[in-house]
Parts: structure tokens; C-alpha cells; sequence
């Protein structure tokens, strides 16, 4: 039997300190076992208080006990994280101030607190409160949702979203679109210079584009309404507040347009640095560096959007552009600006939110396409340069810790062995990849499933969840018609059932947990959440 | 003894009047002569016996509901958890007699024919008769003088004359034919109808046959005349053989009213004889079936009382389940008195009568841990009740209790309030979570409440999946483009088109009365074409002494009731336009004649083809043809074309060359090619090229004692036959397939939809490429309905033809109804997934209430009211069509999905469920209601 303490780091002003002590675990033998076989099954429910309380008790030891080293865990595979868990609300559940399908979402929140859900998680659209004029904000549908979750007893994740969506078409505030109609280098602009409307560029964070404003000005603004909006939430009912930070939310240039098809090969993608002020900062920086010449634009030998890595050298396995001087001045420089970018949004947000009991997140995506090829053209389209050569996530990992954010990683449902040969993908070695990157950082990692699906995606995100690419929580995406549907609805409730139920000890004593009691201790107690486990 | 059988004939009208078919007589059910009840088919003679033998059977009435009900509130109340009254329905076989007289009427010069029947019911006598010199068993209609009153012709074969009681006292409907023995007629054939049940009462599967004379050649359904009949005991099927050897020996000694054979203007010795038969008739009776469950306060162990007003032996099948999968177990003795163990399965227990009115019932005494008590109720070896289709279910757990505690949390603010309750369940939640591997030694009250928990999971879950849903777009248009691409170019050939053809046809019975077919058919051209139809059929063209078309006279005027030439030609150019085919229907088994002979019999033609009496079939008597015998089956209406004749064919060759020519058609279909050798076809076909052709050959599937056979290969195999005799060149209609969808459908019997060899049991389960599959047409349907599909069922015809290999065609009216988006749907879903009539069909399920297949691994379908869900493996499927037969209850009637490998986002619909949660708390409702 074994007790596993998880700490919750939230905060900016100490997290970096208790960081090191995500993954302590305590095995305490002998102890438990006497405390707690003789009855196993009548201890936890019919005195849910006298457990808590002995388990607190308990656990308040082991936090002031000496952690193990981390090498240690690695022999009590068959402990379980407790793993917080989330469903992702639908996207347009609000739309012109009005909460769509309210009978649909109230039923199905009362359904996951049943089930023993943490929380649901709410993208709150820039296109949808600050959709008229800027600085004109219009919370109310999102604030009867927040209400209809407290009620619920759920927990709540929202996610603050600068970008656009397509499916269902949520695009950016109306004001916005209208200045990119004349000023259309407020966007991501290609080699071809279409640009695109999903987000902003990061090349115009600090400039005044928007009426006056930079868009920084402009985000910031719009954090500090909703907290203000949200007062009566943040750190109760709102336990995390997840940051937009460019295309779907994450934080990446908009290297592939359109939609990803599961049964065609994704091509490398392009690279997004061809609106006027990024090739005004590419200039600037290729002048500094002594180098005028790299500063007149991107990559000249990189392939189009859907072709195969191979199609052009700069990609290429051996002897391509992307190993030569010039390929590392310029991969540097982009990879760079996303990261300042991601830097400039989330330390906003922390400031912003450094006085609320939240959790600040930021999602990274898992360009894991080409990932098999040396030079992981998708991964350095979209502005991470890490390649077989270079490990890339250890700086975005180190950004992340800077400003004590976790990180939402996408894709925990995909697999390897269902991924077409030919685009020599592999989701999992990058899963793993950024996973080692976060704990060597100390950034907690909560996980999601990809918006495209997966075959056998409950199993894998299973696994994960019991490894170590997954330490915080995981939002399920999405509750809606397929959701709940009789194919799908008994699967997740299975899914949930042997989450806390892993096969390896499902022959063994049952597990307990005294979570009731104990969540309510986390935010009077220094944000330490206990989670007990017998194996 | 008077060994004959009786055969209740469903929905089958054709085997009336076309009786060459053969049928298959299987030996009567051994069993039922063993069972309880009245023998549905009787052997005992009565000859020449007034006597009536039997006591008449009277519809039992059902024992009121009032009377159960007051039985229960006399039981001790206090401890009930659960009380209900099901309604069963079963079949009951009340039995009575019919007769037939032959006797001279009361002027003695005239005959008479008398049949009654002492049933209660409707009843029709569907009759005609055959004349002097007739070959073949089909029928004329009699003459006007001996129609008795009332009746009613029907089409030109046939008469109807409801039967009468003469008076209230009388036991009887009769019905009286007066005849003359001196008339052309040979003999007079019938079959009884009941209009109350649709059902049809024939003579070993053939009609009734009282011949006039005596050399009439004994096909095995005569009546009266022939003494011998009674002495022989052996297997039906052996009976006309055993006449005919018998007739030698026996005639003698047991004929004396046959004088002669030989002489035709002898035969006239008619000798009276009165011929009585048993009848039965199936009667749906109402009965209830009560069940009580107590909660005995001494021993705390759960009693199920069961009660029903049933007569007679009443076995219980029952078990117990411990969740709500309905799992059967069998739960611990003691066990009541008169029960066996049935294959580890259940335990069957005899009803014992109650001392107070007819009722039995049985006590159970079952530990409390049960979660509920399953049963059926077994009547004899083939009489299974069940509640409306299920196992009848009754929740042993205090239900409502627990549904007070649970179930009504639907007001937020109650949430609030409760946190404790709340944090109560969570804990719940996470016991049954958590605990799962340590069940057995869980307490069962737990587990109650575990139980209610998943339950309002579900409930909860199901309400936010049916909004949802409701408000979802399906189908992304996304993968049309897609699957456009990948048809392979395939070879045309006649037999098939291109094989992805979908077939409309282009008019019904009414069409011809505005007179402007063609023109209002043109304005629909556009429309038509984009439900995704490839080819249409239109009426016969050409001019017809019927206004339908289907009595050709002159080929080559092609001015009909339809419209002009030009208008047909206009039409046929739209149709191009728009992109479909057009098929012209061409009637070359008959052609009415402009002139008569010298005897006076129409047999010589005239306009362009101006054949003589030699084109006319010589077996055809009316008709008095001089070519050579028919090489099919006779149609009775019109001249009978001799296709074997060299100019005929090479006409009839030119006139199909100048239709395409001059009008513009791409194919055929083919009026009754029953009447001549398929090999012709092949000529004809082979001579006029066309783009798809299609022949009707229709005739009636087998059927053994009024219920479809499950196997009809004898069907399929003429039908595809004459398809080989076309080698290939034309479709056929799969006249197979409708009448077993028939069946499938109207009984709920889906395990007909699989053959032996668990493949489609039609003609498109054996070729499927050259199967026209159709549920209704012109003659089935329309005004005329000789053989109409189910009601209400068209849409599961529609989904099984559409989804299936085969050519699907789709009927006019069908189109142009409340069904035409549904119908559009599927023909959709067929298009997109690119399915033809080469596709490959899995058969999933064929069961009882339900039917699946997957059609090419792409399209997933389920008709009926049972459960089927989609293996969800690697694919991911769409939901194309959902139906919902409100009779059914609540889950759908049919489903189509297919399988979208492309995901457009996630959180367009890629499948969405049977819906099963909503089913299983149907269940819980009816449980606990």
C-alpha cells in the first residue's frame, strides 16, 4: 500500500520551491496495512470524516518528511496519480450572451459530478465579449455557466481564447476583422502573403495596432475584466485559468492551414514569417547579427504547406538547410520570438491573476508529424526548434517555469501504431520528449486529447495518465452530442471507473481515496492537495 | 373421408389466379396435432354428413381486467413493492367448419353450388371458372348470369361474392352459384377470403376446384366428384400420384355416377354431393398476466406472485437477474412446486389453476438480493408470450424508493441545498468506482445504490444527448467529393447499367387519367434526377385497349392516354437532359388484335404489324391461335404472342430498334416475361442494345399452411432461371425479396432477411447484380394493391433495398410522399459510399426484431425495433438516417450510418448511438411504473 502526495503548484511567488517535490512519494509499507486492511471496505464510505482525517494526518507526516529521489518512483509503476479530471465544455455553449443548450449542459454536469468529474473547462472567446467595440465586454452567458458549475459542485477551468474558431465558426471580434481589412500585417502572413485570420501575429504584441492600443494592452484589458467579472469565482469554483497563446489556443505559428485529415500525410507546413513586421524584426535581427543578407525573408528552400519534407532541401535528413549557419540563425531567431511571445501572455497573466488562487496554464501543441526525420520540419514550422540535434522544449519548459505556469499538452490519445508510416510520426517520443523537458523544469503537465480522435484514444490516455508525461490534470474534449452518445458515454464511464482502477493492481484490495475531505483542505492549506492509494 | 386441407394464404393474391406456380406443401406440423387446442387442420372426413361433428368454437371472451385487479387488492397490501397488469396478446385458433353442396335447385334443371362457413368473419368467396377446352388452371370469369348478387368483378379473372346468412338463427354464410350443366364451363374454382384478417383459405395451396366434368385432368385440388379421395391416409404431397394410379381399381366400386370418359357430350352427369371441411381461423384474444411482489415480513425473502387468465396449460420460463443487463440466472431453491430446471438457463414452472375463476398462477419465493425477475410465458412448444417483444421484466429491488431518493434531483437549487447528499453519492460514486474488484463481498444494499447512481448517470447523460443531438447538422459534405472519385469505371451491360443505376418509376395506376402524363412527368424531371435517381421507368407507351397501357394494340402508334408522340418524345429529352435514363415498358408477351377471324375470335392484327392468327400461341383456346405452344405461362386477357416465330421476332426486334431510334429510350422493362422463353429476351436485347433492362417475372413465393416459408430458393431459382435463360442481359425484378420483406416486416420475423447460408434470402442474395430489388409497384400498390407492401413499413423496405447490392426502384408514389426526404437520404448515403449492385453484404444480425448488415464495410444498417450498435473498431460511423416507427416504441425503426474515416473536428457527430440508455431506462420506467 502506498500514499502518494502530489502538490499542486500554483502560484508565482513560491512555486519555484516546492517544484522539486511534484513527484515525492511515500510508501509506507507495513503501516498502511494495518491501519487500513482489516475493513477495508467499510472504512471509506460509511465515515468518510474519520478517514479524511486520519488521511490528512497522515499525509501531513509525509510532507514534512524527506522526499524520495525521483529515481525511486520509477519502481512503484503501479501507483496511480490522482490525476485530476475535467470535460471540456462544448466551444459555442455561449454565443450572443446566451447559454445554448442549457438543459443539455446542466444535465450533463450533473452527470459528471455524479461520475466523480473534477471540473469542466470553458473557452471564453475574445469573438464573443469583446465582440462589438473594443473595451466593451460582454460576460453574461459565461458567468451563468460559471454559476451553473458552482451549483453543480464542479470545478471550473477556463480558457482564454485570442484566436479564432473554425468548426464552429467563432471568429475574432468583429472591430479586430475590420482593422485587419486594411491593415492586414496584423496577421500571420505566409510565403505566398495570405494571411491568416485566426490570431493575431506575435510580431505586433507591443505595437499600437488596434486602435491606439498594442494587443497586449488590448489582452491585458481583457484579463482584468474578466477578473473582475469573475471575482466571485476565481479560486473557488475557478481553479485554473488557461492562456490563449495563438493558433487554437496554442502556442505555435499557424505553419498548417486547414484542417488536419487523418488518412492523408501531413506535409511539413510553412513557415509564418512574411507579414510586414516580421520581416521587419527578421531584418533587424539579421543586422545585428552581422548578416543583412539572411534578413530579406524566410527559408527560400523550404516546401509548401502540403508537401512532403523531401520535396525541397531545406528539411533534409543529411546535409539540409536546416543544419547549415544559416538555417540555425533563422530557426533560433523564429523559435525565439514564439517563446517571448508565450513569455510576454502568460507572465501577463500572471500578474494579473498573482493574487487569485489559480492555476495559470498555457497549451503547447504536439506537432509530432516528421517527428521520426532529423530535423522535425513540422515541429520547426510551427516555431519549436528541436530536432534530433537540438532539444528544443527544455527552453519553452523553462519559459513555462519562469512564470509558473503549467503546461496543457493535446494529443494524449494518439498512439504511435495509428499513425500513417509514411509521415514518420511518432506522438508518444515527443509526448516523452516534452514530458522530460517540464519535469526537469519542474512544469506541471496537464494532458488533452487531440480534437481529431483517436482509435483506442480512452486506452492511451489511460496510459499516460499513469505515466509521467501527466502529473496534473486531464480535460477530456468535448462533452456534446457524441459525447454522451450510447457508443461513446459507457466507454468514459468506464474509462473513469479504471482510471482509479489500474489493471496492474485490479486483483488486489480495493482502492481508496479520501478525496472529499481532503480537495476542501487545498485551499486553506498552502495548496497541497492529498490523494491516498492503497495498491 | 374428404382429405382436404386447408391453407390460409397471406397476402399473396397472385397464387389466385396464376396457381401453375408450384407450391411447396410441407407435411402439417405433426405437432399441432398433438397440442392442446383444436386442430388447425383436420383429415376427419365428412362425407356426405349433415351432421356436424364439432362443437362450434366461440371466441373466448377475455376475463375482465376489473376482476384481476380486485384479485390483487384482496392479497395483503401492506408489504406490496411492486404490483403490475401486462397485457398480452396471443393467438387463438377457433375452429370451425365450411361446406360445399353441388345439388340441383329447385326447378331442377339448373345446378347450384352452395359454400358456406359457420366462422365467424367476412366472408368472401373469390371465385371464377374454367371452360370447355381451357388448358392450363387459369381462370375466366363466369358468365353474367350465374353471378350471384353482390358480387364483384375483379380485374377480368375473377369474381367476388360476399356469403351470407340467411337469416340471424342461421350458423351459416353461404353463398348460392346457379348454374347451367350445359354451358361451356368446366369447372368452377374458388378460394375463401376472410376481409376481417386478409386471410385466404385454399385447397392444399391451390383454389377449390368443383369440376363440371368428369375428365377434367385432376391437378390435386378437386373436390366433390371424386369418391376415392377418402380412402387414402398418406402424406399430402404424394396425393395426386396415389389418384391417379388409385383411379383404376377404385372407380368402380366407388364411382357409380361416371359413365363415361370418352364421349364429351356424355360428361354432363353431374351428381350432387355435399362436402364439409373444418376451418380455422386465428383470433387475437386479450389476456392479462399479473405480477405482485411482496415482501414477506417474517422471513424478509421476496415473494413474486403471478397470476394470468390464460386457459389452459400455462408454463412459466423465468429466472432472476442481478443488474440491470437482464442477464438470466437461476436464482436459489426452494423452487415452486412443479418446476424443472431448462439448460442451466431458467426453471420452468407450471401454472396451477386458482379455485376462483379460470385463472392459474404460481407463488415465488426468492431471496431479497435479486435485482428483478425475468419470465415468459410458454402456452405450448411453439407459443412463447412475451411483453411487447421482451422479456417480460419485474424489478424486485423497492424501486420506487429508491427512484425517490435518486431520481428526482432535477431542480439545481436542490443541489445546492444538498451538498451533503451530494457529497453522500460522490463517496457513492467513488465506492463503486473503486470497489468494483472487491464486489462479492460488497453488501447488495450498496450496490442498490450504486446501481441507482449509474442509473441517473445515464438518465442524466441520455437527456444531454438527445438535446444535443437535436441540434446537430449530420452528414459532413465533405466526403462527397471524395468518394465521387474512387467509383470505378465499369463496364455497361444491359443486365446492370452502369451498376450503380437507381431505379424510379415513373408512374402509378392513376397516371394515365390527365390524360398529360408525359407533360406533368416533365416538370418533375429536374427534381426526380436530383434525389440521385440514375433511371427512370415510364408507362407503357404504345396504344392499349386498356387506358394503363398494359393491352397493347398497335405498336407502333405511340399516342396513349399518357400522351402524344411528341409530348413522349419532349419527355425523353428532358429526361436526358437531366442526366437519367429512360426506360421504355414494353409488353411482347400479349397483343390485342384489331380483327376478328372467320370464327369470330380477335386474333388478326393490323396497323403496321399486321400479323395473322399464326403469331397467336396455340395453347390459348380463347384465342384460337395457329403458331406453335406457348413457351411460358398464358396470360388470359389478350392474344398470347408465338415469340417463336421468325417474323414475329424480327418485328418485334425492328419495332424495339425504332423506339430507341425514334423516342429516344435506353432500355426496357419487361411486361410479363413469365409468358415466353427468356432465351427470346436474349434475342430481343441483343438486337436493341440497350443501356439496362429489367424483366417481371412474377409469381408467388412458397408458402405452407397460410405461413411464408423461410426458404424460398424454389422462388429465387425461377426467377433466376429465366434471368439465365436471358444469359444475363436483363435484370429481374426481385419479387423474392418484397415478399419476404413482406413477412420480415408485418410479423416481426427479421430472421427471414438471412438464408441458410447467411446471405440475403432473395434473388439478391444469389445474383445480386442482375436483382432489381422494389418494394411496390403499379400492381402491388397504387389503386389497385393486389399485393401491398406492409403499412408503415415502407421506410425499412426502403433502407434494406437501398443499402443493399442489387439495383434498388423506387415507386412513384413512395417519391412523392412524406417518405421522399428519407428516401432521398438513403439514396444518398448509397451514392456517397459509392455503393452498387455488386456490393457485398455481412449479415450481422437476423434475429427476431431485428435485422443488420453492413453493406462493403462502409455503410452499417438496422431495421426493426431491436438493439443493434455498430462494431466500433477502427471506423468511426456517421449517422445517416434514423426512423422511427412510433408503434414500435421508442427505439428507432431503422438506422443507416456509414463510416467516415475522414473527421472533419471532433465534435462533428461521427456516430451517433442507437439509443440504448434511452432504451434501458424505458425499461426502468416500465419496471417501476
Amino acid at each position: 500500500m502506498e500514499v502518494s502526495v502530489i502538490r499542486i503548484c500554483s502560484q508565482a511567488t513560491n512555486s519555484k520551491t516546492e517544484l522539486g517535490f511534484r513527484d515525492s512519494r511515500f510508501s509506507f509499507g507495513k503501516f498502511n496495512e494495518k491501519l487500513f486492511s482489516p475493513k477495508p471496505n467499510s472504512v471509506s464510505f460509511e465515515s468518510p470524516l474519520r478517514w479524511g482525517k486520519s488521511g490528512l494526518r497522515i499525509t501531513a507526516q509525509a510532507a514534512q518528511s524527506d522526499p524520495l529521489p525521483k529515481s525511486k518512483s520509477s519502481t512503484k509503476s503501479k501507483t496511480l496519480n490522482r490525476v485530476r479530471l475535467f470535460a471540456g465544455l462544448p466551444l459555442d455553449v455561449v454565443s450572443g450572451g446566451t447559454v445554448n443548450q442549457f438543459r443539455a449542459i446542466s444535465a450533463g454536469l450533473k452527470a459528471l459530478k455524479l461520475l466523480g468529474l473534477e471540473g469542466v473547462e470553458l473557452h471564453i472567446w475574445w469573438g464573443v465579449v469583446e465582440h462589438e467595440s473594443m473595451g466593451k465586454y460582454d460576460w453574461s452567458g459565461y458567468l451563468t455557466i460559471a454559476e451553473m458549475v458552482r451549483k453543480a459542485g464542479l470545478k471550473l477551468n477556463v480558457t482564454l481564447c485570442f484566436h479564432a474558431s473554425s468548426q464552429p465558426k467563432i471568429p475574432l471580434p468583429e472591430w479586430v476583422l475590420d482593422i485587419g481589412k486594411t491593415k492586414s500585417n496584423i496577421f500571420f502572413k505566409d510565403r505566398a502573403g495570405k494571411p491568416y485570420r485566426g490570431c493575431l501575429s506575435l510580431a505586433v504584441d507591443e505595437l499600437a495596432v488596434l486602435n491606439g492600443k498594442t494587443p497586449m494592452q488590448v489582452y491585458q484589458d481583457f484579463c482584468e475584466s474578466f477578473k473582475s467579472a469573475f471575482s466571485a469565482f476565481i479560486g473557488s469554483t475557478i481553479t485554473g485559468i488557461t492562456m490563449g497563446l495563438g493558433p487554437d489556443g496554442e502556442l505555435r505559428y499557424p505553419s498548417h492551414r486547414g484542417f488536419a485529415k487523418s488518412d492523408t500525410v501531413l506535409g511539413a507546413g510553412e513557415f509564418q514569417c512574411y507579414d510586414k513586421n516580421m520581416l521587419h524584426l527578421l531584418k533587424q535581427h539579421a543586422e545585428a547579427c552581422g548578416k543583412p543578407k539572411w534578413g530579406l525573408g524566410g527559408p527560400h528552400d523550404a516546401p509548401a504547406y502540403s508537401e512532403l519534407p523531401t520535396a525541397n532541401t531545406f528539411f533534409k535528413d543529411h546535409g539540409g538547410s536546416w543544419e547549415s549557419p544559416y538555417g540555425d540563425f533563422f530557426l533560433s531567431w523564429y523559435s525565439s520570438q514564439l517563446i517571448a511571445h508565450g513569455d510576454r501572455l502568460l507572465s501577463l497573466a500572471s500578474s494579473v491573476f498573482s493574487d487569485s488562487a489559480v492555476n495559470i496554464f498555457g497549451k503547447v501543441p504536439l506537432m509530432h508529424s516528421w517527428h521520426g526525420t532529423r530535423s522535425h520540419p513540422s515541429e520547426l514550422t510551427a516555431g519549436f526548434y528541436n530536432t534530433a540535434t537540438r532539444k528544443g522544449y527544455e527552453e519553452v519548459a523553462e519559459m513555462f517555469a519562469r512564470n509558473s505556469c503549467k503546461i496543457i499538452l493535446p494529443g494524449m490519445d494518439q498512439s504511435d501504431k495509428y499513425q500513417l508510416k509514411e509521415s514518420l510520426s511518432s506522438p508518444e517520443s515527443l509526448l516523452a520528449e516534452i514530458g522530460t523537458a517540464c519535469n526537469k523544469h519542474g512544469v506541471g503537465i496537464s494532458g488533452q486529447n487531440s480534437t481529431v480522435g483517436a482509435p483506442d484514444g480512452l486506452k492511451q490516455i489511460k496510459k499516460n495518465m499513469l505515466s509521467e508525461n501527466l502529473n496534473d490534470s486531464f480535460i477530456f474534449q468535448r462533452i456534446g452530442a457524441q459525447f454522451f452518445a450510447p457508443e461513446h458515454f459507457p466507454l468514459f464511464i468506464e474509462f473513469v471507473r479504471k482510471l482509479n482502477q489500474p489493471d496492474l493492481n485490479s486483483g488486489n484490495l480495493p482502492t481508496k481515496e479520501g478525496t472529499a475531505t481532503a480537495t476542501d483542505s487545498v485551499h486553506t492549506r498552502s495548496n497541497l492537495s492529498i490523494h491516498m492509494q492503497s495498491a | 373421408m374428404a382429405a382436404v386441407t386447408i391453407d390460409s394464404l397471406l397476402q399473396n393474391p397472385t397464387l389466385l389466379f396464376r396457381p401453375k406456380a408450384k407450391v411447396l406443401l410441407k407435411p402439417p406440423r405433426s405437432l399441432d396435432c398433438s397440442r392442446n387446442r383444436k386442430l388447425p387442420l383436420s383429415r376427419g372426413s365428412c362425407f356426405c354428413s349433415f351432421n356436424p361433428r364439432r362443437t362450434i368454437h366461440v371466441v373466448r371472451a377475455s376475463s375482465s381486467e376489473t376482476a384481476l385487479i380486485g384479485n390483487f387488492d384482496t392479497s395483503s397490501s401492506d408489504d406490496i413493492l411492486y404490483k403490475d397488469i401486462f397485457p398480452v396478446k396471443r393467438i387463438e385458433k377457433v375452429e370451425g367448419k365450411f361446406f360445399i353442396r353441388l345439388d340441383r335447385s329447385k326447378d331442377q334443371h339448373d345446378w347450384q353450388l352452395t359454400v358456406g362457413c359457420s366462422l365467424p368473419g367476412k366472408w368472401i368467396l373469390h371465385w371464377g371458372v374454367s371452360y370447355l377446352g381451357d388448358s392450363g388452371s387459369e381462370w375466366d370469369q363466369p358468365p353474367k348470369g350465374m353471378r350471384p348478387p353482390g358480387s364483384i368483378p375483379i380485374k377480368d379473372y375473377a369474381i367476388e361474392t360476399p356469403l351470407k346468412k340467411l337469416s340471424e338463427g342461421d350458423i351459416f354464410h353461404e353463398v348460392k352459384i346457379d348454374f347451367n350443366p350445359s354451358s361451356e364451363i368446366a369447372a368452377i374454382h374458388f378460394v375463401l377470403k376472410d376481409e376481417e384478417t386478409g386471410a385466404w383459405y385454399q385447397h392444399r395451396g391451390m383454389d377449390f376446384k368443383v369440376p363440371l366434368v368428369d375428365y377434367l385432368e385432376d391437378d390435386g385440388n378437386t373436390v366433390g366428384a371424386k369418391r376415392v379421395f377418402g380412402v387414402w391416409s398418406g402424406a399430402l404431397q404424394q396425393f395426386s400420384n396415389v389418384l391417379l394410379k388409385s383411379e383404376a381399381s377404385h372407380a368402380d366400386s366407388q364411382n357409380n355416377s361416371i359413365e363415361s370418359k370418352d364421349s364429351k357430350n356424355k360428361n354432363r352427369c353431374l351428381e350432387g354431393f355435399y362436402e364439409e371441411q373444418s376451418i380455422v381461423k386465428e383470433v387475437s384474444v386479450g389476456n392479462l398476466v399479473s405480477v405482485a411482489v411482496r415482501k414477506s415480513p417474517e422471513t424478509g425473502k421476496v415473494i413474486v406472485c403471478l397470476e394470468t387468465d390464460i386457459p389452459g396449460d400455462v408454463v412459466v420460463h423465468w429466472g432472476v437477474c442481478r443488474d440491470d443487463a437482464k442477464i438470466w440466472e437461476i436464482p436459489a431453491a426452494p423452487y415452486p412446486p412443479e418446476t424443472t430446471v431448462f439448460k442451466n438457463k431458467a426453471l420452468r414452472t407450471s401454472l396451477q389453476p386458482k379455485a376462483t375463476g379460470n385463472r392459474s398462477g404460481a407463488l415465488f419465493t426468492l431471496d431479497e438480493e435479486h435485482f428483478g425477475f425475468l419470465f415468459v410465458l410458454k402456452l405450448d412448444d411453439n407459443t412463447w408470450l412475451k411483453f411487447k417483444g421482451n422479456d417480460f421484466y419485474v424489478p424486485l429491488l423497492g424501486t420506487s424508493s429508491v427512484l425517490d431518493q435518486y431520481g428526482q434531483s432535477d431542480s439545481t437549487t436542490e443541489e445546492i441545498s444538498s451538498k451533503s447528499y451530494t457529497d453522500g453519492i460522490i463517496n457513492e460514486i467513488r465506492n463503486l468506482v473503486s470497489g468494483l474488484s472487491s464486489e462479492k463481498s460488497q453488501k447488495t444494499k450498496t450496490k442498490e445504490v450504486q446501481e441507482s447512481i449509474l442509473q441517473e448517470i445515464e438518465q442524466l447523460a441520455a437527456e444531454a444527448y438527445s438535446i444535443f443531438r437535436s441540434s446537430i447538422t449530420t452528414i459532413p459534405e465533405e466526403v462527397v467529393s471524395e468518394t465521387e472519385t474512387t467509383k470505378p469505371a465499369v463496364k455497361i451491360s444491359s443486365g446492370t447499367g452502369t451498376g450503380f443505376e437507381i431505379l424510379c418509376q415513373g408512374f402509378n395506376w392513376e397516371s394515365h387519367k390527365s390524360g398529360r402524363w408525359y407533360m406533368e412527368l416533365k416538370e418533375k424531371a429536374s427534381e426526380i434526377s436530383s434525389l440521385g435517381f440514375t433511371v427512370i421507368w415510364l408507362p407503357p407507351p404504345t396504344e392499349s385497349v386498356s387506358p394503363e397501357g398494359y393491352m397493347p394494340k398497335d405498336l407502333y402508334n405511340l399516342n396513349s392516354r399518357y400522351g402524344t408522340f411528341d409530348e413522349l418524345k419532349e419527355l425523353v429529352k428532358s429526361l436526358h437532359d437531366v442526366g437519367m435514363k429512360v426506360l421504355g415498358d414494353v409488353v411482347l408477351n400479349h397483343r390485342c388484335a384489331h380483327f376478328k377471324n372467320q370464327n369470330g375470335v380477335w386474333n388478326i392484327f393490323g396497323g403496321r404489324l399486321n400479323w395473322d392468327d399464326r403469331a397467336v400461341v396455340a395453347d390459348d383456346p380463347h384465342f384460337q391461335g395457329r403458331g406453335n405452344k406457348s413457351s411460358g405461362d398464358n396470360f388470359h386477357a389478350a392474344p398470347n404472342i408465338d415469340h417463336s416465330q421468325e417474323f414475329v421476332r424480327k418485328d418485334l426486334k425492328e419495332w424495339l430498334g425504332w423506339l430507341r431510334e425514334e423516342i429516344g429510350y435506353d432500355g426496357w422493362r419487361l411486361d410479363f416475361v413469365r409468358g415466353f422463353w427468356g432465351g427470346y429476351v436474349k434475342d430481343y436485347l441483343e438486337a436493341s442494345e440497350p443501356y439496362f433492362a429489367v424483366g417481371e417475372y412474377w409469381d408467388s413465393l412458397s408458402y405452407t399452411y397460410g405461413e411464408m416459408d423461410h426458404n424460398q430458393d424454389s422462388h429465387r431459382q425461377r426467377i433466376v432461371d429465366w434471368i439465365n435463360a436471358t444469359n444475363g442481359t436483363a435484370g429481374a425484378f426481385d419479387v423474392t425479396t418484397k415478399g419476404i420483406l413482406h413477412s420480415a416486416l408485418e410479423r416481426c420475423e427479421y430472421w427471414r432477411l438471412s438464408d441458410q447460408k447467411g446471405k440475403p434470402p432473395g434473388v439478391v442474395g444469389w445474383w445480386p447484380s442482375r436483382a432489381v430489388t422494389f418494394i411496390e409497384n403499379h400492381d402491388t400498390g397504387s389503386t389497385q394493391g393486389h399485393w401491398r407492401f406492409p403499412g408503415g413499413k415502407e421506410m425499412q423496405g426502403y433502407a434494406y433495398i437501398l443499402t443493399h447490392p442489387g439495383t434498388p426502384a423506387v415507386f412513384y408514389d413512395h417519391i412523392f410522399s412524406h417518405h421522399r426526404s428519407e428516401i432521398a437520404n438513403l439514396i444518398s448515403v448509397r451514392n456517397r459510399n459509392g455503393i452498387h449492385c455488386r456490393s457485398l453484404v455481412k449479415i450481422v444480425k437476423a434475429e427476431r426484431d431485428v435485422y443488420a448488415a453492413i453493406i462493403d464495410e462502409k455503410v452499417a444498417m438496422k431495421i426493426g425495433p431491436g438493439y443493434y450498435e455498430p462494431p466500433s473498431g477502427s471506423q468511426r460511423w456517421s449517422l445517416a438516417l434514423e426512423g422511427r416507427d412510433y408503434k414500435e416504441g421508442c427505439r428507432p425503426s431503422l438506422i443507416i450510418l456509414f463510416a467516415s474515416a475522414i473527421v472533419v473536428s471532433f465534435f462533428t457527430p461521427k456516430y451517433i448511438g442507437v439509443i440504448d440508455l434511452r432504451a434501458r431506462l424505458d425499461q426502468v420506467i416500465i419496471g417501476a411504473s
